[in-house]
């Protein structure tokens, strides 16, 4: 289903005066849809109320890759093929301790990427959703949803004028 | 927080976010200049070299090289190490600096990256044509197989080596590539060509900003950086105990591993330092790469230097008061002495004694004399690993068994071959890819201004 949805683009100029205008739509209750920006700006980050758990997802994947190693060799060294190197314990257990640290970082490296592209959705071959193309090189963007920003239209416009907004208009995009 | 009344200016002139774009951009678009395909040609004649000595080395064994079942391992295990060495320069740069919250690596770490991945490829190449038979490489993959003990040996740390040297290629390349994806898509919305928007904007991933992303962005940055700090310290331990587990004199101490390390993180800011001095000449990329830059390298090189000094002394005196007499043989009649000297004091004084000029500012402050410096620091790094390799193996407990080695064309030819794939992957790099990380750039650029703050809306005092 194709439906045509309303955007109010608010364009700041520098990060100060977007924290400021973003803090005091906040403060009316005005819904944000997204904010863009050149660099990451935490102010932002945190307001915008999003959760990422990806450094937990980071440590389950440490956790899985430790038992799996640790287990694997000790399969290996004491139950499948047992060698004796002159009475020597079957369980060499520190000496597997270095190969499980560097391998246990190449499977999180691996895992927390793949997590990563899945759930911030950045893949190759993506099309960019561009609302503003400025906003990856120096305009900070506040998107705001006509439909359900919770406040008038004239009420955010002015709201945003007087909080130093260079530019608002409106943008209407095809979304399926 | 960034003091700049302290530490001076991150980035030079008032310069506003699209004019940060724009200026590191520029040698994307601007023509190639005519050094430029001078210095691939010559890179690719290198690399030419390189691949004819592999050739060769594939088509009639290693038996071309110098070495000897004595000294079985010559100029490969030699270069292995100096370039996993410079290797280090990229994550140390990213990881310890990103921890540390030192702003100022922001317009030297994505060189440093790209430094990283191309020096760990040319690292990859030699312990791998040193098998012998490299199409038979697939044997240190840890599977079940018929070939002996069934299981590759876990406790070597030759297959420790290979786990890390993985791990980190992934790593340093995936920690790079992400930096960038960012700036791809700066690319992609402000160039006006139409095949730069496709390919850019291929590899910019769809990205375009939003506080999603960078949310995750952060959290993937803050994961692998992590990670990779672990791995800075343990990719070159895992090396040093390819030594240190050994009972060669002169390898087998424990202080092998921070030796290792201190050592590689030295030669790659070397590196680094050779590569911005390049930058800020010929790319005109000083308003980014400040005097302070090149100054913050300056000192972390003279600090490490002295560690350097301090372990070299370290190893000599333990030589002697061990009062092991194979010991006491390699350092004072091996290295210090004899045959080996002047690979001995090359090392010692370009990695211990000449960085010390950096104490003065003038010496920090002269581009050429800090250029030249970076370079002899290369070399002084390259001659400890032959000190290492070589002295302690030609000359050891068994003097029936004592041989010279002396590298063949082939491996001079291998090693210039990597050389030549070393810089004509940084030409690519300078060509193609935003030499300083724009987003980061910008990000910083705010401290610039921050005197100023208390003037900008949104910023409240309790005097105001």
């Amino acid at each position: 289903m194709i439906t045509n949805k309303k955007y109010l683009v608010g364009v700041f100029d520098d990060e100060h005066t977007l924290k400021d205008a973003f803090q005091k739509a906040l403060d009316k209750g005005v819904v944000i849809e997204e904010v863009y920006t050149p660099y990451p700006i935490h102010e932002i980050l945190h307001g915008m109320k999003n959760k990422t758990n990806i450094t937990t997802a980071a440590f389950f994947f440490g956790l899985f890759a430790v038992i799996m190693l640790i287990g694997g060799m000790y399969y290996a060294a004491v139950i499948d093929w047992p060698l004796h190197f002159g009475g020597k314990p079957f369980n060499t257990f520190p000496s597997f301790i270095v190969v499980t640290i560097v391998a246990t970082i190449l499977t999180i490296t691996i895992l927390t990427l793949f997590t990563f592209s899945v759930r911030a959705k950045i893949f190759p071959g993506k099309n960019a959703e561009i609302i503003d193309k400025r906003a990856t090189d120096d305009k900070f963007i506040i998107l705001l949803d006509q439909d359900k920003m919770g406040i008038d239209k004239p009420e955010v416009t002015k709201l945003f004028q007087i909080n130093g907004a260079s530019e608002v208009y409106e943008k209407e995009t095809d979304t399926n | 927080m960034y003091k700049t009344d302290v530490r001076g200016k991150l980035i030079d002139g008032e310069k506003s976010l699209s004019q940060i774009s724009q200026e590191i951009l520029a040698p994307i678009d601007a023509k190639v200049p005519m050094w430029w395909y001078i210095a691939m040609g010559i890179s690719l004649v290198m690399l030419a070299l390189g691949v004819k000595s592999i050739y060769i080395t594939l088509t009639q064994g290693i038996g071309t090289w110098g070495v000897n079942s004595t000294v079985a391992w010559g100029w490969e295990i030699i270069n292995f190490v100096w370039w996993i060495g410079i290797g280090h320069a990229g994550t140390a740069f990213s990881i310890f600096l990103l921890i540390l919250r030192q702003k100022w690596r922001t317009a030297i770490n994505r060189a440093a990256e790209a430094m990283t991945v191309v020096a760990v490829f040319c690292a990859a190449l030699f312990p791998l044509m040193h098998m012998g038979r490299p199409w038979l490489f697939f044997y240190i993959f840890p599977y079940p197989n018929t070939r002996g003990p069934l299981w590759v040996n876990f406790n070597s740390p030759l297959f420790w080596d290979f786990m890390a040297i993985s791990a980190y290629l992934l790593i340093s390349a995936s920690f790079w590539y992400f930096g960038m994806v960012p700036d791809f898509a700066t690319i992609r919305d402000t160039t006006k060509s139409k095949i730069k928007k496709a390919v850019y904007g291929f590899f910019a991933f769809g990205w375009v900003g939003s506080s999603r992303e960078w949310l995750r962005y952060e959290g993937l940055a803050f994961v692998l950086g992590g990670i990779a700090a672990v791995l800075v310290v343990s990719v070159h331990s895992i090396v040093s105990t390819d030594f240190a587990v050994s009972i060669e004199p002169g390898w087998h101490t424990t202080l092998f591993p921070p030796y290792f390390v201190v050592g590689a993180i030295f030669s790659g800011f070397a590196m680094v330092l050779t590569l911005v001095t390049l930058m800020k000449k010929l790319y005109k990329m000083g308003d980014f790469i400040t005097e302070n830059h090149v100054d913050a390298v300056c000192r972390i090189l003279v600090f490490i230097s002295l560690i350097m000094g301090t372990a070299y002394i370290t190893e000599i005196f333990i030589a002697w008061y061990s009062g092991s007499e194979y010991e006491m043989y390699t350092f004072f009649k091996n290295r210090i002495t004899g045959e080996y000297a002047m690979q001995f004091w090359g090392m010692f004084i370009f990695n211990a004694l000449l960085p010390q000029l950096f104490w003065s500012r003038k010496v920090r402050s002269n581009l050429w004399v800090v250029f030249v410096i970076s370079l002899f620091i290369n070399l002084g790094m390259w001659f400890e690993r032959f000190n290492i390799v070589v002295t302690s193996l030609s000359k050891n407990y068994l003097p029936a068994s004592w041989a010279e080695y002396h590298p063949t064309f082939i491996e001079i030819g291998f090693f210039v071959g990597t050389l030549g794939m070393f810089s004509a992957g940084v030409l690519l790099f300078f060509r193609y890819i935003p030499q300083i990380a724009i987003s980061e750039v910008k990000m910083i650029s705010k401290y610039n201004t921050q005197q100023t703050d208390h003037l900008k809306p949104g910023h409240h005092h309790d005097y105001e």
